[in-house]
């Protein structure tokens, strides 16, 4: 087990800047997700940590020790890819065993370790097939067993869920959870799915655009979003963002007029606004409630309702100026049906604000 | 061709199923002219070898012509000696041309190389060529009289080496060996190169997280991934060389000189069919070549198939 | 002193390991070129210029075209590359059509002999057709086509099938079943559904198979030589087989028959090589 410093690390492709300076530290035994659309660099960054791609600039150390040009078995990393990238012509136990060997280590040893690991992963009635006898689960465990064999101070994972049908993939990520408290392991995990994230991580480092936007645990990313870009990446349904202008700033609250009308008291510290000021909204699905006579009310018709038996996602227009349809999570069993009016609310504490920048504005009354 | 047979009773039972015309139209002519040229006149090779023909009368002789063949003064010792320089041409095929091949298609499909498409173009283009061409250019360039060969060596200081390679009993078949390695070297390659690129890249870094070094990559992981792939090129190779007679005929003629030297099961078939100097050709005796010919490239296949392909599954990704 | 070797390790290409791979083939580069461009070179030489200095280009003085002159005075080139054009053209055209129309049949269809004729064509994939020649020249004796074009197009047609089968019906295997089944449910005849839904979608597949069967008509010297070897029906193959057997120790003659042979080949092949190089790579060929 081993921790991580990445240090102003920067990848280029001839040309094209790919990542710009990643500060970032992992502790030992943490459990670090990198989350991120397609494209944002977290892969690239993975396969840097990993020693497949060589690091441009910037330092790497893990375990204290600088390891830019290591390899990847000298860096002590393991690595779980999307595809599994087993080995077709070799048997399940020769995957395993396959690193081991390479090593040189003996025979005995290699086939306590093996075993060990199988017997772990529920896999040891499976050591003598071949890969394309297995289903997309058992590969998938014997790609975590090849790496856990190897006995690494990282985990690297790539997206190891992403090919696992939508069931197996909650199952899996339950039990990935158990193996990391399990194993201790200081583990690095690429997805960009944001459940996966928010449910396995120790640490989220949210990418964009080959910068880390914001990294912090799964619940200060989602109550304190640094940006427009994470408030909208952490959370499902995505948050709300709505067009407003600053019409007044207290000490514990800033007043807003939104383009479709109403007027919102938000909990937010303003010091930095000025009147008349353009800023964006921003409400989670879950935040709004049925308005009885509180302030900060919205109304408008609903267009689409998606129930879920549970709760229910109802979409909501606010009117001719509203950019688009408000989204809003209410209980299964309410009764609403497309073309019905609604009124709504939320309470000054569930808003957030942003300003024209995207960046956020500190949230009062929010430990 | 037991398709049309309802063609020929109709009517015969009433409750038959209609003639589906549509698969006559679609399949008939492609299978007319393919049984026609291609799967009777094989058939009726190997019956026709079993017969004798002289001054127009076919008779029935049973396996002799193939006695002839592999036992008669007269022909035993020409076909023996046919039957072991195609062995020895396919030999060198085999120990040279498919490891070049290997060797290019692997540094071929190293990564991020430039200029691989112009490499894989160029290596390629005397395999377009016709054999016969070839043969003619190299007869040119190991010509003494024009000497360029000579010339070479002499810059490389190895021009006591030259001699009329083409001329010379010993050494005429090892010469056209390697220029017909020369000429289809591209083949093996393309085939390997693909096969190259279709491991995925991800296996490949499994192996290189795994901590393997490139030699190690490639032999645990690589090259049992392209082993289809050579077993493959290998059973092309032995049907092509058993098959070959174009460049023997070409740089030699159909006495595949000097002293039959060169000669190869596809010279010795055309000889014995058509007849040369003072020996008649015969059809029948030609048939028995022919017939040897099909038995060995079977054997081949056959081996090929039960022994190779069915060890080597290919694999899926 | 171990650091630096484990420095460069992944470094992509490490530069003197990919100075050698370049080495490597661009030697053999020169290797697979130089004899071709050698022979090119020299056809536009005089004699002397030829024996002299064979590595040196053509110059004002040594420039001549005398052994085209020959080998249009003395053959008839012209005739040969349209006898090699018409055969070509016609068999691949008709593998083409023909295989197409049988691989949809083999694999479209159930009938009792599907299996045994898909088998008899994958047979004829290894089995090379030239074992067959005693039958089939007595066939076209009796035909009466010995000495014409036709014998050698029905030949080749016979000879391209197998492979043309082959490859067809595995892309046909991967055009989706709702094509086929939509069309059914709107009552097209089943003819109708080949050539105006299937044959389309076939093209990429076909470019494959065209060229596969091109090259080895083209360069054909076997039948040919055996089934019409006739003046008026010789291929460009044996036609230069032909010339420079007899004119063999006329050096500017021979060189430009052969580069009379090579370039337009060389010149299609750099025109198509990437359609060529992608059907080989793509696994068509298995």
């Amino acid at each position: 087990m081993a921790s991580v410093k990445l240090d102003n690390i920067q990848k280029r492709f001839g040309d094209v800047q790919v990542l710009h300076g990643i500060d970032l530290d992992i502790k030992d035994g943490e459990f670090v997700v990198l989350i991120g659309e397609s494209g944002c660099g977290k892969s690239t960054l993975l396969r840097l940590l990993s020693g497949l791609e060589e690091i441009t600039e910037g330092d790497l150390h893990i375990d204290g020790q600088r390891v830019n040009h290591q390899s990847p078995a000298q860096r002590g990393i393991a690595m779980v890819f999307q595809s599994y990238a087993l080995y077709p012509h070799m048997s399940v136990y020769k995957n395993m065993a396959f690193g081991l060997k390479i090593a040189g280590q003996d025979k005995q040893a290699v086939k306590l370790k093996v075993e060990e690991a199988a017997k772990k992963l529920k896999i040891d009635h499976l050591l003598e097939r071949l890969p394309r006898e297995l289903s997309g689960g058992q590969r998938q465990r014997v790609a975590i067993g090849r790496a856990i064999v190897r006995d690494p101070k990282v985990f690297l994972f790539d997206e190891p869920l992403s090919n696992l049908d939508a069931s197996l993939r909650v199952k899996t990520r339950v039990e990935l959870g158990k193996l990391h408290q399990e194993l201790n392991a200081t583990i690095v995990y690429v997805t960009h799915d944001q459940v996966e994230a928010m449910t396995l991580g120790d640490k989220i480092v949210v990418m964009n655009q080959g910068r880390i936007e914001q990294a912090g645990t799964p619940l200060s990313l989602y109550h304190h979003p640094k940006t427009e870009f994470v408030a909208g990446f952490i959370g499902s349904p995505k948050m709300n963002f709505i067009s407003a202008q600053v019409t007044s700033i207290e000490s514990d609250s800033v007043q807003l007029m939104l383009e479709s009308g109403p007027t919102i008291r938000a909990a937010i510290d303003g010091q930095t606004l000025k009147l008349a000021d353009k800023v964006k909204l921003g409400v989670r699905p879950e935040h709004f409630v049925l308005a009885t006579d509180e302030e900060n009310q919205f109304q408008g018709r609903v267009s689409l309702v998606e129930n879920l038996g549970e709760l229910a996602y109802v979409y909501v227009n606010t009117g001719q100026n509203a950019e688009s349809d408000i989204v809003i999570k209410l209980d299964g069993d309410c009764q609403y049906q497309a073309g019905d009016s609604i009124r709504f609310a939320v309470a000054a504490a569930d808003t957030y604000l942003f300003d024209k920048a995207g960046m956020a504005l500190p949230r009062l009354n929010k430990a | 061709m037991t398709l049309p047979k309802s063609k020929s009773t109709p009517e015969s039972a009433v409750e038959k199923k209609p003639i589906p015309w549509h698969i006559v139209f679609f399949l008939g002519p492609a299978l007319l002219i393919y049984l026609t040229f291609s799967v009777y006149p094989l058939l009726d090779t190997l019956i026709l070898s079993l017969y004798d023909e002289q001054k127009g009368q076919s008779s029935f002789v049973g396996l002799q012509n193939f006695i002839t063949l592999i036992s008669d003064d007269n022909w035993s010792s020409a076909f023996w000696n046919a039957l072991a320089n195609n062995f020895q041409f396919f030999i060198i095929h085999m120990l040279v041309q498919n490891p070049i091949g290997l060797l290019l298609a692997v540094l071929l499909s190293s990564p991020k190389l430039r200029f691989s498409g112009s490499y894989r173009t160029f290596i390629f283009m005397p395999t377009m060529l016709s054999v016969v061409i070839i043969g003619f250019v190299w007869q040119l360039l190991l010509s003494p009289i024009w000497g360029i060969s000579e010339n070479f060596l002499y810059h490389l200081g190895l021009d006591h080496y030259f001699d009329a390679w083409l001329g010379k009993e010993s050494s005429a078949l090892i010469t056209l060996s390697f220029i017909s390695v020369w000429q289809f070297v591209g083949i093996p390659m393309m085939l390997i190169y693909a096969t190259l690129l279709n491991i995925p890249d991800d296996i490949v870094d499994a192996s290189v997280v795994d901590g393997a070094n490139p030699m190690q990559t490639f032999w645990y992981i690589k090259l049992p991934l392209i082993l289809p792939t050579i077993a493959m090129v290998s059973i092309l190779t032995f049907v092509a060389n058993f098959n070959a007679f174009e460049l023997i005929y070409a740089v030699k003629g159909a006495l595949a000189g000097p002293n039959f030297s060169t000669d190869l099961m596809g010279t010795f078939f055309y000889r014995t069919f058509f007849g040369f100097q003072l020996q008649e050709g015969s059809a029948t005796m030609g048939a028995a070549v022919a017939t040897l010919m099909f038995l060995i490239i079977l054997v081949g296949i056959m081996l090929f198939l039960f022994f190779v392909q069915r060890r080597i599954q290919r694999f899926q990704f | 002193m171990m650091i630096s070797a484990f420095k460069n390790f992944n470094l992509g290409r490490s530069v003197p390991k990919s100075v050698a791979i370049h080495g490597v083939l661009m030697a053999y580069t020169v290797i697979a070129l130089f004899p071709i461009l050698v022979v090119i070179i020299n056809a536009f030489k005089e004699r002397r210029a030829i024996f002299r200095d064979p590595l040196a280009m053509p110059t004002m003085d040594s420039f001549t075209l005398v052994g085209f002159e020959q080998v249009l005075l003395r053959s008839d080139f012209g005739l040969y590359s349209w006898n090699s054009l018409v055969v070509t053209l016609l068999a691949v055209g008709l593998v083409l059509l023909l295989g197409a129309m049988a691989a949809w049949a083999l694999t479209e269809y159930k009938f009792r002999t599907n299996l045994l004729i898909t088998f008899l064509f994958a047979m004829g994939i290894m089995i090379p057709i030239r074992l067959g020649t005693v039958s089939i020249l007595r066939l076209m004796v009796d035909l009466n086509l010995v000495n014409t074009l036709t014998a050698l197009v029905l030949v080749y047609i016979a000879q391209g099938l197998p492979l043309a089968v082959y490859i067809l019906s595995e892309f046909i295997r991967t055009i989706p079943k709702e094509l086929k089944e939509a069309a059914r449910c709107d009552a097209v005849s089943e003819y109708k559904i080949f050539f105006c839904i299937i044959l389309p979608l076939l093209k990429p597949a076909m470019a494959t198979v065209a060229v596969f069967t091109m090259i080895p008509i083209w360069n054909d010297l076997w039948f040919p030589l055996i089934l019409a070897p006739g003046e008026e029906t010789r291929t460009i193959t044996l036609g230069v087989q032909q010339f420079v057997g007899q004119y063999v120790t006329d050096w500017n003659s021979v060189l430009s028959a052969l580069t009379m042979a090579i370039v337009p080949v060389l010149v299609l092949y750099t025109i198509f090589s990437r359609q060529l190089i992608r059907g080989l790579t793509s696994g068509a060929v298995k």
